[in-house]
């Protein structure tokens, strides 16, 4: 048992807990069945819920994501070997992976956390003899530790076979954490999640297949610089770029994200948004052949890409009410600047020595804010008793931070625009700092939106949210907003200038778009207050659904599937035409063959008859 | 060349003659009947995981005597027989397992043990096979000895079923016949690995061998489902469920597709086969196969006969990785050969679980059954994510292997019948893991089971769950681990060097 063998434990230790949490549902429900024969009915036996009082059983489910946690930030640079798992296991730490490794499981943690609170009214309505609450309870603590695990693998994976497992267990497993709610909108967003996953999977299985077999090579790397100079490298990056494309939220195949992340419950939008999202981001990253070769024609469909998704993503989202829609389309939109680093890279290998630190600023950054932003969402439902200053200091703190106009978020965007101004791309720099100014616009939204939940939870005198709900909240956004991941051991390696705070001379040209953000929300409201018409005309705007094209995608597959089903209907009537012909030509054969008999039994009465004609003939003929 | 005879006759012998034995016990000897099975099959068990260290050892076993001049008998466990016998062994045991609990209470046992041992027997006869011949005679007795099986409940549609197996199955064989003496005629005698006796006849023989090819994969197809030869297999999921199982996994199915191995790899030679174009014909017959059963399940109700369709889609994946030219291609056959067995088996317990505790036959019964049958359905998920190709289960390794076969052997396109076929099983088994697990059920108050028993202290009777539970294990284990040495990958890696290191 070596030092590396705690990259085992990382992902180990989550699937254990969901081990312990199976087996203890299957151990109570097989008790129950036996007590219950007697009675002949059968009733749902009272599972976790009741679990859920105890403080050490969910302290053991809640530490799911320590180990990792514990691995980033102490053990050094490590890898491992697993030679029996799977085509053979590698799996590595390194400073990208550290730093991803490290605020996915912070996230996770504190979403844990998070959840215990959540999941308290529902374990207490369980507890009472609710058979959905109960049930919605054991999916959840079942799912959340094993979609974890998938996670925390495809971060620590340098073998494909390991990564798309954990790609996997994470997307199928998140499946059961978006419709945990059980209402029509959770299947409709769960559906819409489901259907577009398993595209991505199917172009991710064609173009990793078809890249490593190329390649020859099992590991991720071996795949990108196999992919740098296979000749069909547009061909195969296009797939990958697609199919992870669905994850990370590409326009066009982002419909799931507005439509799973309001539905899910708060902590699994959390994570599903700030962590799961970056492993389309990872996906990228590890198999798109970034700083090894130019792929210029795909580059500039990446780069178009991104920033039609960071301007419209943006302009869509804030019609929206739900402020978990709200921020599932800045999600969109934020991952659209990344997707045009990651254009960008693709069309100026020479650049990724400067994006590629900024890149995973920038993915740190997002990911803990975008955090601490969805579970502010379930604070405001049920303000808890803190004093209303400190409790918007606290909701606006990340809204801040991700418009670029604190702490992480203004390091990350300094990090970016230095390096692209220096590389001549400034141009780029404009378009993204204006789609800064849509982010900020969205921030205000979601905080109006946060702001009459509260007012509405105030009115009906929602119970405040339990403590540690609060207390999770309230470290996540302290903690995304202090870039502390800085001083991981190699994060630094590439980013040296990334701890070098911006001078005060370019604080203004930085903050800009957070200030007209600001001007723009303020004058609106206020010409709300004053002009009613443009306040119903706004409110027009605000019944644009999520989801955007997703109705438009579901009218498209049901004219295109309606023909399938038709041929096939008309496949299987043939097939059973041919089947009854085959069958009708053997009975024909076997009515022939009992014709024949009877034939032979006419013939066996009349044989001496026959046989006296015949021979008198024969005779005569002779005869003659 | 009789070396080690003696544990090659052991091991067919024990379910050859078990077969008579039960016949022989009257009918109420529950007991004994019992003992009796799982003996043997753990016996048998046993004598080929000895063989199974002899031959990686480098051991050989090997049995023949001549019949008449120029026709001889001959049995011989090389790695690839043994591999099939394997599998069939071991899920002899888990099926014998199962019928037994599945069978509890139901007329004419005695007659079902019988010809479920014959029926074994021949599998095994098939898989220890030396030559075409031999593989002939038990290709025929498994024929005949799965009839009253398909047969079992006597009702008016399982008659039915068993005359259209009968059609199909009897033709195929008569196909086959023909090809085998056409092939006597052309080359003499050819035992399996005597690859140079038909590659070093010369160019004018090979329309005659073509020919021979397409008869005899006429009929071996037949059994192998390929379309349009498939037609028996989804009537014949009126069996019981331990004989559908065994059909699909093991026995009928697989020996078509074994026999196709063997004639590719064994008789003809994968050189010869590729030279004659012959793989090329049948990697477009095996794509077509894989999206037509696909299609088809995507379309049908009742839980087994979209099974049925699974499997004539499923099967043909062993065809297409064999027909892949290169070690990738042989790998992910002959792997798959044993994954989907595995898979496939714990599939239609499964469904045989789910009608006998409940009565479900269609899928629309399935709302909610997740919480009444956690174990089954559990293992259905298994079986289920593993056929749509989800790692770590074992599905994925032959998707993989298949993946970088078709790149090795310059057929890109093969790729998209792959993530096709994906798609469409993720479109034909999500649904049904969907109505498990997340639609409420008979429990939260909506509708009623069909017809509920309690068959056991558990969810079901011990019988029926532990062996669904051991199998689904199986194909989750099989995938985790499957680096080391003795998984169904490392044993098809092995002989795939064989194949190709000569």
């Amino acid at each position: 048992m070596s030092l590396a063998h705690t990259l085992l434990m990382t992902v180990a230790w989550p699937l254990a807990v969901a081990a312990l949490v199976a087996g203890t549902l299957a151990w109570r429900h097989g008790r129950a069945l036996v007590e219950q024969r007697s009675s002949g009915r059968y009733v749902v036996p009272p599972g976790v819920a009741g679990d859920w009082l105890s403080r050490w059983r969910v302290a053991l489910w809640v530490s799911a994501p320590l180990p990792a946690l514990a691995v980033a930030l102490a053990l050094p640079e490590a890898s491992l070997t697993l030679d029996w798992w799977l085509l053979g296991g590698e799996w590595r730490l390194d400073g990208t992976r550290r730093a991803l490794l490290g605020f996915t499981a912070l996230l996770w943690a504190l979403a844990g956390g998070y959840a215990h609170g959540y999941l308290g009214g529902k374990a207490r309505r369980a507890r009472h003899g609710d058979p959905d609450a109960e049930r919605d309870l054991q999916a959840f603590v079942l799912l959340w530790p094993l979609t974890l695990a998938g996670n925390l693998m495809l971060i620590l994976a340098e073998d494909i076979a390991s990564f798309y497992t954990g790609f996997a267990i994470m997307t199928f497993a998140a499946y059961g954490l978006v419709v945990n709610a059980g209402s029509r909108e959770a299947y409709r967003g769960g559906r819409a999640y489901l259907i577009m996953a398993i595209l991505g999977e199917g172009m991710i299985l064609a173009g990793l297949l078809w890249a490593a077999a190329s390649a020859e090579t099992l590991t991720l790397t071996g795949l990108r610089e196999g992919l740098a100079v296979a000749p069909q490298a547009n061909a195969m990056a296009t797939l990958l770029w697609l199919g992870f494309g669905v994850k990370a939220g590409v326009i066009g195949l982002h419909v799931w994200l507005p439509l799973a992340h309001p539905v899910a419950p708060t902590p699994a939008s959390a994570v599903l948004s700030g962590a799961m999202i970056k492993a389309g981001l990872l996906g990228w990253w590890q198999t798109l052949p970034l700083g090894l070769t130019a792929l210029a024609g795909l580059g500039r469909v990446v780069m178009v890409a991104g920033l039609v998704a960071a301007f419209a993503a943006a302009l869509y989202g804030v019609t929206q009410r739900h402020p978990k829609a709200v921020l599932a389309y800045s999600s969109v939109s934020q991952m659209g600047m990344m997707t045009t680093l990651v254009g960008l890279a693709l069309l100026a290998p020479s650049l990724w020595p400067m994006l590629a630190p900024a890149l995973v600023l920038f993915a740190v950054h997002h990911g803990l804010n975008k955090g601490a932003l969805f579970l502010g969402v379930g604070i405001t439902e049920h303000p808890p008793r803190l004093p209303g200053w400190l409790l918007w200091l606290l909701l606006a703190l990340p809204a801040l931070s991700l418009a670029g106009a604190l702490a992480s978020g203004l390091i990350a965007k300094w990090v970016l625009k230095a390096g692209l101004y220096d590389a001549g791309w400034s141009w780029l720099v404009t378009l993204l700092t204006w789609a800064a100014l849509g982010t900020s616009l969205l921030m205000a939204r979601t905080l109006w939106c946060q702001a009459h939940a509260w007012q509405e939870a105030r009115r009906h005198g929602a119970a405040p949210a339990p403590l540690s709900m609060t207390l999770a909240w309230a470290l996540c956004a302290l903690l995304a907003a202090v870039p502390w991941w800085l001083t991981l051991p190699e994060a630094s390696a590439g980013a040296v200038q990334a701890t070098v705070l911006p001078p005060w001379g370019e604080l203004p040209g930085l903050l800009w778009p957070v200030m007209l953000g600001a001007v723009v929300t303020a004058a609106l409201v206020v010409a709300c207050h004053l002009e009613p018409r443009l306040h119903a005309r706004m409110s027009r705007a605000e019944r644009l659904p999520p989801g955007d094209l997703w109705p438009l995608y579901v009218r498209l597959a049901s004219s295109l599937s309606d023909p399938l089903r038709r041929g096939v209907a008309r496949l299987s009537n043939a097939e059973e035409t041919a089947q009854d012909l085959a069958a009708g030509c053997g009975r024909h054969a076997i009515a022939w063959l009992t014709a024949l008999q009877r034939w032979e039994a006419w013939l066996r009465r009349w044989a001496v008859p026959l046989m006296v004609v015949l021979g008198g003939g024969l005779w005569l003929a002779l005869m003659r | 060349m009789n070396d080690n005879p003696g544990l090659l006759l052991a091991a067919l012998a024990t379910s050859l003659l078990v077969a008579p034995l039960i016949f022989l016990l009257p009918e109420r000897a529950w007991l004994a009947r019992t003992t009796l099975n799982l003996g043997a099959a753990l016996l048998k068990l046993g004598l080929v995981a000895l063989m199974v260290a002899g031959v990686a050892r480098g051991d050989s076993y090997a049995l023949g005597f001549t019949v008449v001049e120029g026709v001889s008998f001959q049995l011989r466990a090389d790695p690839l027989g043994i591999m099939f016998a394997g599998l069939s062994s071991l899920l002899w045991l888990f099926t014998t397992l199962y019928a037994i609990g599945y069978l509890e209470g139901s007329p004419n046992r005695k007659r079902f043990f019988g010809f479920f041992s014959l029926c074994v027997a021949s599998t095994l006869g098939i898989a220890l096979a030396g030559n075409l011949f031999t593989f002939l005679l038990f290709y025929e007795l498994l024929t005949l000895s799965t009839y009253p099986l398909v047969v079992h409940r006597g009702t008016p549609k399982a008659l039915a079923a068993g005359a259209t197996y009968l059609r199909y199955t009897v033709s195929g064989g008569v196909l086959l016949l023909i090809a085998v003496v056409a092939l006597h005629v052309l080359a003499g005698e050819v035992n399996f690995g005597q690859r140079e006796v038909l590659a070093e006849l010369g160019p004018e023989h090979h329309a005659w061998l073509i020919g021979i090819f397409v008869l005899l994969m006429l009929g071996l197809g037949v059994k192998a489902a390929l379309v349009p030869l498939h037609g028996w297999l989804p009537q014949a999921m009126v069996a019981p469920a331990p004989v559908s199982a065994l059909l699909h996994a093991v026995a009928v199915v697989k020996a078509g597709a074994f026999g196709i191995v063997r004639v590719v790899y064994d008789v003809y030679g994968i050189a010869l086969s590729y030279e004659l174009g012959l793989l090329a014909g049948l990697a477009i017959a095996a794509s077509f196969t894989i999206l037509y059963g696909s299609l088809r399940a995507l379309a049908q109700v009742d839980i087994k006969r979209r099974l049925a369709f699974s499997t004539v889609s499923q099967v043909s994946y062993i065809m297409l990785g064999i027909s892949l030219f290169g070690p990738m291609g042989t790998i992910a056959g002959l792997a798959h050969l044993l994954h989907q067995g595995l898979m496939k088996v714990t599939l239609f317990f499964c469904a045989g679980n789910y009608a006998e505790e409940l009565g479900i036959h269609r899928i629309d019964e399935l709302d909610g059954v997740g919480r009444r049958m956690p174990g089954t359905s559990l293992a259905f998920t298994l079986g289920a994510l593993g056929m749509i190709g989800i790692p770590p289960l074992v599905g994925f390794l032959s998707k993989w292997y298949l993946g970088m076969g078709a790149i090795q052997a310059g057929m890109p396109w093969v790729i998209a019948v792959l993530v096709a076929s994906s798609l469409l099983n993720a479109a034909y088994f999500l649904p049904i893991l969907y109505r498990l697990w997340f639609k409420p059920g008979p429990l939260e108050g909506c509708g009623a089971w069909p017809e509920e028993r309690r068959l056991g202290r558990l969810e079901t009777s011990a019988w029926l769950l532990w062996p669904v539970l051991a199998t689904a294990a199986f194909s989750l284990l099989a995938g985790v681990f499957a680096g080391l040495p003795f998984s169904p990958l490392s044993w098809a890696s092995l002989i795939a060097t064989q194949e190709y290191l000569p």
